[in-house]
């Protein structure tokens, strides 16, 4: 049995095909059983086409030399200059000094360390923990809005600029500064030390944020808009469960950051262990000092470990997906 | 152009009547589906109001359609009138602009010519970013939210339909379970609560169908809905597909690969070819 015709093909003018070679036109109803090779048994099959050059072997495209320097290796080459250009900071004061004999002078002075003190060291402690966690707390919720804000990828140009700039400016003043200015303002006492660390943890969970925000695959987000979901619900949905681990580890950071300042900012009256650092600096009352230090290690150690085992936890499902 | 103004359109090929049976309640025959691209008409100016006119259920009206991708078209003037519960087999080979055609279906990408109106179950015409909630997709990259559990991600499907304080804290239980019968359905049961991003390819696959089918659209656009499954479930999938279609009026675009699976599912094969001067073409299955 003869095949069917092309009747929609063979026009006057054939359109012009993006395919190389020239192929006989197809009919548009075919099957493509039919459609694929049609017979020379046609009635008005086509003439064989010319024969064509034969296509010449593809190049191995050869990448430039230059293509090797790319950022990463531009940046090693300069970070090695900058390293053979910072030498002579090792001077030091140029004078004989022994160095060795300074230190064990000054550190014999940490030694025993004197626990005697500990009932005042338990209440700066507690002190600095209340300050550390209202501080992380502050900044939370001042950060989320202004994480949004400053993600490049859900905010408008404008919005993302004056946020990074905010954030910039909050990250740039050191958590000593914020404390003195909050000093300043509210006097010395605890609040101030909320405050300040407030101030300051803003610039820091902000940027991260707005850093978690931005590396989220947005098409995700994009997918559940595509299917009806508003703007809010796509968010809600498709963002924020993959935000999460990564903004409540960033939360637990900061929270010990802020354990670790909240005993420092002290030394400029905000409260905390800082105050009875600086006051037995003052005495020079070293192994007092240093039964405070060691409590602090005590504390940062413990909250790290501590962190460490709720982020496995927050990550750990994450973490576990195939590759 | 031309050619599609001739007086040999595919459905005189097909040997069919023009007649346009039907499409919901009918069990898709062949008859009823091979009358489809005769609705596809001669001139792109006239398509919209023509299909109007002769085809009350015809459910997508596409006219004109083009995209055009780094100085060449993709397809071309693509006009095609798809009747409602229909199962449309979108075929052809890589990157020739299947996904392309899905994408500007759903609304999602602008195309550079033509337009695409869907008619609602009430007979207004809508374009499709206007309709979002009543059009279900599978894509191709799945597009699961990969941190959160099979369950919360079917039940994503039918966010469209709440207002977002409705859905801040989880769903109601009814929706639970209706998308809890779905996730059994396809086989996910034991998978219910784990994370999608524990699954292997073929369960995120079926999560992402079952998302689909929860959402009970009215126009499911499938990108390579069964890539990942074997040949039961691609089977089950696509008959649940068919079944949707054909028993609920829920028209189909699926893009296929295997023509066997074409021939036994499919009504009709748009077939996206860069061999052809307009990038496309469209065929009855006959059965």
């Amino acid at each position: 049995m003869k095949p069917p015709a092309p009747r929609s093909g063979s026009p006057a003018t054939p359109a012009p095909t993006p395919s190389p070679a020239p192929s006989p036109p197809r009919p548009r109803s075919e099957p493509h059983s039919q459609s694929q090779t049609p017979p020379n048994t046609q009635p008005h099959a086509q003439p064989p086409p010319p024969a064509q050059p034969p296509a010449p072997a593809p190049v191995f495209p050869e990448l430039p030399w230059y293509r090797c320097l790319d950022a990463l290796s531009v940046t090693l080459l300069l970070f090695g200059l900058a390293i053979f250009f910072s030498l002579p900071t090792l001077r030091g004061s140029g004078r004989d000094l022994d160095y060795w004999e300074n230190a064990r002078r000054f550190l014999a002075r940490f030694f025993p360390p004197d626990f005697s003190v500990t009932p005042q060291v338990l209440t700066a402690l507690a002190e600095t923990a209340q300050i550390a966690v209202l501080a992380t707390a502050g900044a939370l919720v001042l950060s989320f809005p202004l994480g949004l804000a400053g993600a490049r990828t859900l905010s408008p140009r404008w919005l993302v600029t004056l946020a990074r700039l905010a954030l910039n400016v909050t990250r740039t003043v050191p958590s000593l500064l914020w404390a003195l200015i909050a000093v300043a303002i509210v006097g010395a006492n605890p609040l101030a030390g909320v405050l300040g660390l407030t101030a300051y943890s803003v610039g820091y969970l902000g940027k991260f944020f707005s850093d978690a925000f931005e590396s989220v695959d947005l098409d995700v987000a994009r997918g559940l808009r595509a299917i009806g979901a508003s703007r809010i619900q796509a968010f809600q949905h498709g963002v924020w469960p993959h935000t999460r681990p990564l903004i409540w580890s960033y939360a637990l950071w900061m929270l010990e950051y802020n354990l670790r300042s909240a005993a420092i900012i002290g030394y400029v009256g905000a409260g905390g262990l800082g105050v009875l650092l600086h006051g037995y600096q003052e005495y020079h009352a070293w192994d007092r000092f240093c039964a405070v230090l060691v409590f602090i290690l005590g504390l940062v150690t413990v909250l790290d470990l501590l962190g460490e085992w709720v982020r496995r936890k927050v990550t750990k499902r994450a973490a576990r997906a195939p590759a | 152009m031309n050619r599609r103004a001739s007086p040999t359109s595919p459905a005189a090929d097909a040997g069919s009547a023009a007649t346009h049976t039907p499409a919901p309640t009918s069990t898709a025959s062949a008859a009823s589906f091979a009358s489809v691209p005769s609705a596809a008409v001669p001139s792109a100016a006239a398509a919209s109001t023509r299909a109007t006119a002769r085809s009350d259920d015809a459910h997508i009206l596409v006219s004109g359609l083009g995209v055009r991708r780094a100085e060449r078209w993709l397809f071309h003037d693509l006009t095609l009138t798809v009747p409602r519960g229909a199962f449309v087999a979108i075929v052809g080979p890589s990157g020739a602009g299947k996904s392309t055609l899905l994408a500007c279906l759903a609304g999602a990408l602008a195309p550079g010519e033509g337009e695409i109106r869907f008619r609602e179950r009430s007979g207004r015409l809508v374009a499709p970013e206007h309709c979002r909630p009543r059009i279900g997709c599978v894509f191709q990259r799945l597009l699961l939210v990969e941190n959160s559990s099979v369950l919360a991600n079917v039940l994503c499907g039918r966010l469209g339909r709440h207002r977002w304080w409705q859905t801040l804290f989880g769903a109601p239980r009814a929706e639970r379970e209706a998308a809890f019968a779905i996730v059994a359905d396809l086989g996910l049961a034991p998978h219910t609560h784990r994370w999608v991003a524990e699954l292997s390819g073929g369960e995120q696959q079926r999560t992402a169908i079952a998302r689909a089918l929860f959402q009970e659209p009215d126009l499911y656009l499938a990108d390579e809905p069964i890539s990942n499954l074997d040949t039961y479930l691609t089977g089950r999938v696509l008959g649940r597909l068919r079944q949707e279609a054909a028993q609920q009026g829920r028209t189909v675009f699926c893009v296929l690969h295997d023509p066997t699976l074409v021939d036994r599912f499919a009504d009709l094969v748009v077939s996206i070819d860069p061999t052809d001067p307009h990038g496309w073409r469209v065929r009855p299955v006959r059965r």
